[in-house]
Formats: structure tokens, sequence, C-alpha cells
């Protein structure tokens, strides 16, 4: 029988302590949990497989089919992911990328700086950029000096941060398979495509020239798509599928409550009052001004959103560089404040009801919260009627600027500030609801000197103010509240939950206890 | 003489006699518990509709902090996800879904029922253009129908009332044709005939009262099915806009809250039942005392029943 002296113990002791935290910190998934085919009720048909196609309906596919160039620590922390390295130049107008070694497309295809240029290509052609391309207008060129080397010039030194949302916003696409990406994809993602029964369900299976080690944990990825939120917890219930995604806040707060595992990542949206200040009243800024104060918004946020989420006046969400919790005091709901200011604005009173309120009628807090609204315009002698309208139809009068006022919420604000110019009511150019030239030329500056503060933390932080200053006064967006995105509910056998900084569904690290 | 001033106490014996046999009708009706109880409800229903202004029931002030109460002494029904009374959102969505159901029969019967008398009447190429007509509204499955004019009218009450309307066509058409044809070569029409009664007046004024009854019924049937595709509708999103009561608008928003407040959806549901099964009910009983009339009869029309 082997004895252990008390030194060869102690050490043993101490390399087990030692070790112990740098266990704790692998992944879960590595340490226990088991692979199987995962099975998530989702609650949209995805439009295609385009990963520059940022929108919700998507959210479930890209980062199990694609990788980005770097990703972000749910606090917002930068790390390597298809991009080992990256070196922002001293003058902040370049930033010079060290490509991964050893990864392969889905078609086998290596992974090069050929993809990134690819990419990079599409991303700034307005035709093909989809969501990236907004995001490309500080571009100037790029280039390649080796396979593994990629430098990107910039037409002005651009802060840190915005750089680094860039890098994360470019998902690398096969060159070969760029041209048919929204039907096939292209990615180097940790599942590739099985199936797709259009309606009904998708099918995917474990990559298994995967480059990260031990993942995916899962083999088989089963998304099934559900109508209604309803159908899909019944479902997770009933042990159908594991996992929903996207449902509503109020069946997740119920389902926590029944003692499943809700995850919601910091990727949240803001619910913004969009406001036509082309047309009728609302070119009078003191009757839009009006509307920071007729905002019911924790009523809006409980009513609409179970609760989930935050009141707040400007259109961040609390991760941003730019929250100012301050705004949300300074303008909480008083109607009496929005009635001198109605007064004050000049308008007769017939001049102030002449219009109607856009909703979403197949978006069931949009209904909600436009009834809140109307309610507080009632009490301050403004009856007016809801003109509601459905799927497609709202889109098209929402993106066509065909509306005088409507609800509608806001991605990217976790983000860069700027990056909120990427939503239609908050675009700088090109603005479909407000049109060129931009009414609110205060507005557009302030976004142009966020983009232009490549300074100290002061100088960054003065744009911040400035801009949120501009924004409750030129008052054509008013935020009410941040809400919960791609929420996650699981069954308690699931494990390994990864947080997206953009609320997205990775699915390669979970597995079952 | 003129042939009116002859058939003109041929059609006021025949009014009086129509009047008489819908009372005894209605007697009849009555003395069926069904019938009696489904006929007490609707009128009930009927009656806080009309007078649901004078009632201290307000569906549209919101109070979110009381959102979601169950039922109790100050809200009987509870209240919904805004805090508003649920029970004075039933009785004004009744007011909704009986305007609706009154305007779609009228729009039914005042289009149908000469589109019948006319193809029934006279039997010939315009029978077969117009029941051709009627044919392609019938293909048209009515929620469909509904909805695509709805798209082309906008969201609102009157959109839906047209559409029910409409879809409610060719019900009235295919009755009150097959039953002129069965009609237009009996003895009472051919008298008037002899009289020199023409077609319009042979159609509206004397084959129009005799065929009554089962108007009458399908009348009814249609108000069911109107209440139920403006419910439908409603619950689709396509029907009255919020904030107006509506049934179906309320099941569509209940339906989410099941879980914590299950009166929301039940108790409007309830009521949309009970209203529906009870003209159900006055139909199938009117369909029976009116056949039963005609196995009694043989032979004999509504209009010579003395």
């Amino acid at each position: 029988m082997t004895t252990l002296s008390r030194r060869h113990f102690c050490m043993t002791g101490l390399a087990l302590a030692a070790a112990a935290p740098l266990a704790a910190a692998l992944p879960a998934a590595a340490q226990q949990l088991k692979g199987g085919t995962l099975r998530v009720a989702v609650l949209s048909e995805l439009a295609n497989y385009d990963p520059q196609q940022l929108s919700t309906v998507n959210f479930h596919v890209i980062k199990n089919l694609y990788d980005s160039l770097i990703e972000y620590t749910p606090e917002g922390k930068p790390e390597p992911s298809l991009a080992t390295e990256w070196a922002i130049a001293p003058d902040k107008s370049s930033v010079t990328l060290k490509l991964r070694d050893g990864v392969t497309f889905h078609s086998g295809t290596p992974f090069k700086a050929d993809s990134v240029l690819a990419t990079l290509q599409k991303g700034a052609d307005p035709k093909r950029g989809k969501n990236v391309f907004s995001t490309m207008s500080v571009v100037k060129d790029w280039s390649a000096p080796d396979e593994r080397t990629v430098t990107i010039n910039f037409k002005a030194p651009v802060p840190d941060r915005q750089i680094l949302d860039l890098l994360q916003f470019l998902i690398p696409i096969d060159p070969k398979g760029i041209d048919t990406v929204e039907t096939v994809p292209a990615g180097t993602g940790p599942y590739t495509l099985v199936n797709r029964a259009v309606g009904q369900s998708l099918t995917l299976k474990a990559n298994p020239k995967y480059w990260r080690e031990k993942q995916p944990i899962a083999q088989d990825l089963v998304f099934t798509v559900f109508s209604e939120d309803a159908a899909a917890t019944a479902a997770l219930e009933s042990g159908a599928v594991d996992i929903v995604y996207n449902g509503s806040s109020r069946s997740a707060v119920r389902l926590k409550a029944a003692g499943y595992q809700v995850f919601a990542g910091p990727g949240q949206l803001v619910q913004v009052f969009r406001i036509n200040s082309t047309r009728g009243p609302f070119r009078n800024k003191s009757f839009r001004q009006a509307f920071n104060y007729l905002m019911d918004r924790a009523a809006i946020l409980r009513v609409g959103y179970a609760g989930m989420g935050q009141v707040v006046a400007l259109p961040w969400a609390p991760a941003s560089p730019a929250f100012d919790a301050a705004y949300t005091k300074t303008y909480a709901f008083d109607p009496d404040k929005a009635k001198k200011l109605i007064a004050a604005s000049g308008l007769s009173a017939d001049e102030v009801k002449g219009w109607k309120l856009l909703v979403n009628g197949s978006d069931e807090p949009s209904v909600a919260i436009s009834q809140i609204l109307q309610g507080s315009l009632a009490k301050a002698g403004i009856p007016i009627e809801l003109d509601m309208r459905q799927g497609a139809e709202y889109v098209t009068a929402l993106l066509g600027g065909d509306f005088a006022a409507t609800f509608g919420a806001v991605g990217n604000v976790q983000k860069f500030p700027s990056r909120v110019a990427t939503n239609s009511i908050y675009r700088t150019s090109q603005n479909p609801v407000l049109k060129d030239p931009h009414p609110h030329p205060d507005y557009v500056a302030a976004i142009a000197r966020v983009d232009g503060a490549a300074g100290g933390e002061a100088e960054v932080k003065a744009t911040y103010d400035n801009l949120n200053r501009v924004l409750v006064d030129e008052a054509f967006a008013i935020a009410t509240n941040s809400y919960d995105v791609g929420l996650i509910v699981a069954s308690q056998k699931i494990g390994g939950v990864t947080l997206d900084i953009d609320n997205l569904f990775v699915a390669r690290t979970i597995g079952f206890k | 003489m003129l042939w009116s001033d002859a058939a003109a106490p041929v059609q006021r014996r025949l009014m009086r006699d129509g009047l008489v046999s819908f009372l005894h009708l209605l007697r009849r009706l009555l003395a069926r518990r069904g019938a009696a109880l489904s006929l007490a409800f609707l009128a009930l229903v009927a009656l806080v509709a009309a007078i649901a202004d004078f009632l201290p029931l307000d569906p549209l002030t919101q109070s979110v902090a009381d959102a979601l109460m169950p039922p109790s002494a100050e809200s009987w029904f509870g209240t919904d996800e805004l805090g508003r009374d649920i029970l004075a959102r039933v009785v004004y969505g009744a007011r909704t879904s009986l305007v609706t159901a009154l305007g779609a029969v009228c729009i039914a019967a005042l289009v149908g029922v000469p589109i019948g008398l006319v193809a029934g009447f006279y039997g010939d190429w315009r029978d077969s253009l117009l029941m051709r007509c009627i044919d392609v509204l019938l293909a048209l499955p009515n929620i469909l129908f509904a909805m695509a004019l709805i798209a082309v009218l906008g969201r609102s009450q009157g959109a839906a009332l047209i559409a029910v309307g409409i879809a409610g066509i060719p019900g009235f058409a295919r009755i009150a044709r097959a039953q002129v044809m069965a009609r237009r070569q009996l003895d009472f029409v051919m008298a008037v005939r002899s009289f020199g009664g023409g077609p319009g007046y042979i159609m509206f004024r004397t084959l129009l009262p005799n065929i009554m009854s089962p108007l009458v019924v399908q009348a009814i049937v249609l108000a069911s099915i109107a209440i139920l595709l403006e419910a439908a509708l409603a619950f689709l999103g396509v029907g009255v806009p919020p904030p107006t009561p509506s049934w179906g608008e309320m099941l569509r928003t209940g339906k989410s809250y099941l879980y914590e407040a299950p009166s929301y959806a039940v108790l409007p549901g309830l009521v949309l039942t009970l209203t529906i099964l009870s003209l159900d009910t006055i139909g199938r009983a009117l369909t029976a005392l009116l056949d039963h009339d005609e196995a009694a009869t043989p032979g004999e029309t509504a209009g010579d029943r003395r």
C-alpha cells in the first residue's frame, strides 16, 4: 500500500486548491453537461441566413451558424473569437486584426483574410450590407497584408468602443457562398444546417470541425416554430421542448415562479414613442415636448412587459455608456406639466387632436401601451383614435414613415451611443420618417460630436451629455422603458447557458445536467 | 276598378293573418322552456346594452394599479390588464355585438331577399345569373371574405358589419328563392296575377309576406353567425379597434392572462356562448314549430292558413 508523506500530501492539497478556481472558470458544459438533442421553441420563422441582417427573427440562428471577429462578455468586455488579436492605432484611425488559424467554413474552405475582406465589401454595399451598412460609415478602406492579417482604415479618428462594436458586428462569411448566403448558410459556426421546414422547424447538427474545444455540447439542435407564446410555454411545461427562446416577459415571470430557469441578457430593447415631426401638430416643438411628461412609464412597463425591464427617458439600456438615470426622474409622468406645454404650444384644441396613433396590432404589448397613452391623452384633453394595423402592413407604415406617431422598439442601445442611429427614427440621413434635410440639425450635430470624440473620458462624457440633452429637447422620439428580448426560459435539466451581448441565442455551451 | 283596389282587401287580410300567425307562433315558442329561457336571456342582454349609458358602468376608465383583479363586490367580473371593469366592457361589448348582428342581418336581408325573390319568381336567365353570383359568394369562406373586405375598408365596426352582412347574403337569397319557387304557381298567387298584379307587386306584396317565417328563422341563425363572426374577427385582431369594447377582443386579450386572471377571458366567453346558444335554441325551436305546421297541414301554404 502506498502512503503519502505529509509534504507530498500538503503539496497535493495546494495543487488541488490552486486548480479549483481554474476548474470553476471552465465552462460548466465541459465539466458536467451531457450532449444530446436540444429542442428549442421559437416564436418566429427566420427571415434568412444572412448574418448581416441582425433582426430579431434571425436571433436564434446567427450565433449557431456563424462566429464574429470578436465577442463581448455580458459585461461588455471584448474577447477574441475569429480574430485572436486586434491593435488600434495610436491615432485611432485604423485597427489591425490577427485572424485565427485552423478554422474552416462549413463548406471546408479555410478561414483566411479573403473572407473578412469579402464580408467588409458586402457590409459596405448599401444594397447588400443590411444592418451592417450604417456601422461601416466610419470605414474608409481595408487591406490584407497577408492571409492572417487584416487592417481596417477609418475616415477619421474613431472612439475605441465604436471600433470594437464594428468588429463584434462583423461576422465572416465564406466567400464562395456570400452571394447565396440568404438561402444557404456560409459560416464557421458550431452547428451546420441539416433541414428546414419553413414555418415549422429548423434542424442543425454539431460541426465536427468546430474550432472551440469540446463545443458544441449538444449534438443536435432542433428549433420548432410556434405561432403562440402560450403554445410554446405549454410545450415547455409538457416536456416537448427544453427551452423557449424569445417568449413574452409575462410568460417568463410565470414560469420562473413555477421553477423554470429564466435568463435575460444585457441586449435589451428600448420602447420608443416615435413622432413624425414633419406632420400636423408634431411640427410644434412644445407640443412634442409635452409627450416627455405624458408617458406613464411605470404603467407601460407593468402592463406591457410584466415589470421586466426599467423605465427610461432616453434610448439607452442601463448597460449603455450614455445611460443617465437622472433623466428618468426629471421627465417622470406629469400630466399637469404636459398640459402647460400643450398650452404653451399655441395650438388650438382641434389642431392637437387631428391625428391617429399607429399601433402594431400583432404585438400585444404595443396594443396595451398604446391604450395607456390614449388614456393619458384623453386626460390631457386630447382624444385620439388608434390606427390598428397587422404584421407587414404595420411594418410598411413604420419603415416608410407613414404615420403621425407610433410605439416601436429600438435596439443596439447597449452599444456605442451613435449606434442608435441605425434605427429608422434616429437616422441622421436618409431618415425614412423625417426625410432629408433632417428637421433636427441639433440632433445630427450631437451624433457627429459623439462619433468624433476620440479624446479623453471627460470629452466623451460631455458629448454623451449633449446628445441626451438634445434628445429630450427635440423630442421626436420619447423613450419609455427598456425590456428584454431574446429571453431564455429553460427546464431545470438544462445548463451552460451563455448570455450574448445582443441577446442572440448561443447553443454551443448548452447541455443537459 | 283598378286591379290594386280589387286586391287590397286580400292583402289586408293576408297582413292581418300574418300578425295573428306571428303572435300565435310567439306563444307556442314561449311554451317551450328552452326557447323561453333563451328569449329571456337575449332580452336581458339587449336591455342592458340599450340602457348601458344610464348604468353606473364605465368601460374605458383605466386604473393600472387595479389591473387583473378577480371578481369582487366592486367589480363583479373583475378587471382587465388596464384596470378597466370587465362587466362594463361586457355590457358595452354586447352593444357592439348586437349592433353588428342587427346591421349584418339587415344588409344580408335587404340584398339577399330581393335577389332570391327575383331569381325564384322568374326562374329564367335571371335566376341563372343571380344564383351563379350567389354561388361565387358561397364559395368564399366567410372569415376570409370578411378579412379581405376589412383589409380594403379598414378596421372599424362599420367594416365588420358590412363584411358580416355580405357574408350572410347567400343564405337569405337561397331560402327566398326556394320558397318563392314552391309558391309562385299556387292559387293565391294566380289570383293576384289574374287581378292584374305586376311582378313587383306579386314578389314584394304577395309572396314576401308568405315566406316570412323561414326568413325570420334565417335572420335568427344569421344573427348568431354574425355575432360569432364579429367575435372571430376581433379575436384575429381585425375587428373593432380598441378601446371600443368587443367580446372577441376581450377573448383575444384575455387568453394572454389565463393564468393570472382566468375570469378575464372566461366570463366574456361565457356571455358570448350563452348568447349564441340562445339564438340557436330559438332558431331550432322555430324550425321545429314551422316544420310541425307544414307536416300537419300538407298542401297548405302559409298564406292559406286560417
